[in-house]
């Protein structure tokens, strides 16, 4: 079962790419946060928002999916299913890493000045908001059958290179 | 598993270079980072020990231009090729689109190859993953080496149906790297 969902794609359209950037905005302001990441579990940014470069952005999505995956090996030979939350602390800067659905991760990052209970209570708020946006997103992609590229793009692929 | 971002017509996949230690996988990476840098988007990261042999993986996003509208990107990453780290090379595997498995053409490889390409083989389908339809390319690695296994003994190993597309790469040279880069792309994107 698993197998098969983690194969799942997410396919945003611009409505929900506007409305996670919205909430974000909004969170970002709240919370203090510093930035917030979203991304899947293949390592692939879905959307960001805060000072972060794009680049930066899809570095740390690389590395907090690979962080993910590897906890979840870890839970595996404790014998439990998932771990759902990973948390690092530093001296200047802490980042939070939930699963918000099967296949989608929320990393916040937070200045030091934040308790962990209040960030905990950050991260979960934004990810119950922006759950049902990413599962909408999910679910269609789900049942997309038509190929997103049909034609042959043998020569295409040749000239970007 | 790609990722299609219809506000920014951006279609993501992860590529997953698998293959014994000291293999060549980084090196294939390197490669591509200091040869078509222009298409580099963001750094190339290296999760490895004091002595440069990956740990966790290596990282290396691309962007590779547009077709039909869609500007492609690709995540580029390598598994850490020594046996201890088994349950680290099974992570970075999850939900990938297409693998690249870079075999070492010594003759004294040869074992070595066949039990990590069974060992990839078991984590897909662990993954629930389609063998099958998965896109994968070989890579036949450092066949400027003296003491190096025949092409025909390679395929008998690891492609005895002829079922994969596979490359003959020096990848220190960065011989046909950018080639089995290229035909890894085709495969995933006809996927998608």
């Amino acid at each position: 079962m698993e197998g098969r969902l983690s194969k799942v794609q997410i396919v945003l359209n611009e409505e929900e790419l506007k409305k996670i950037e919205e909430l974000f905005g909004e969170f970002l302001a709240e919370s203090e946060a510093r930035d917030i990441v979203l991304l899947n579990k293949s390592g692939e940014l879905l959307a960001k928002s805060g000072d972060i470069t794009s680049d930066v952005a899809q570095n740390i999505s690389a590395l907090a999916a690979g962080v993910f995956s590897a906890t979840n090996e870890l839970a595996r030979l404790l014998g439990e299913k998932e771990f759902t939350i990973t948390f690092h602390q530093g001296q200047e800067t802490n980042i939070h890493i939930s699963l918000i659905t099967q296949n989608a991760l929320l990393a916040m990052i937070f200045d030091n000045k934040l308790p962990i209970g209040a960030i905990r209570f950050w991260a979960k708020k934004t990810g119950t908001e922006i759950k049902p946006i990413i599962e909408q997103a999910e679910k269609r992609a789900e049942s997309q059958t038509q190929k997103v590229i049909n034609e042959d793009v043998e020569k295409d692929i040749e000239d970007l290179f | 598993m790609s990722t299609i971002n219809f506000a920014k017509r951006e279609i993501s996949f992860k590529i997953v270079y698998y293959g014994p230690a000291m293999s060549g996988k980084t090196t294939n990476l390197r490669y591509i980072y200091t040869t078509i840098p222009e298409k580099v988007k963001g750094d190339f990261t290296s999760i490895a020990t004091e002595t440069e042999r990956t740990l966790f993986f290596d990282f290396l996003p691309l962007e590779l231009g547009s077709i039909k509208g869609f500007t492609i990107r690709l995540s580029l990453y390598t598994v850490p090729g020594q046996y201890i780290y088994k349950l680290t090379r099974k992570s970075v595997l999850r939900a990938t689109d297409g693998i690249v498995f870079v075999a070492d053409s010594q003759i004294e490889k040869k074992q070595e190859n066949i039990d990590s390409f069974q060992d990839m083989i078991e984590n897909l389908i662990e993954f629930g993953e389609n063998v099958e339809t998965m896109p994968i390319i070989l890579q036949y690695n450092k066949r400027d080496l003296p003491n190096i296994l025949s092409i025909e003994e390679l395929q008998q190993d690891l492609n005895k149906d002829n079922k994969y597309q596979y490359f003959e790469a020096i990848a220190q040279e960065g011989i046909n790297v950018i080639e089995t880069l290229k035909a890894v792309t085709k495969l995933v994107v006809q996927k998608a």
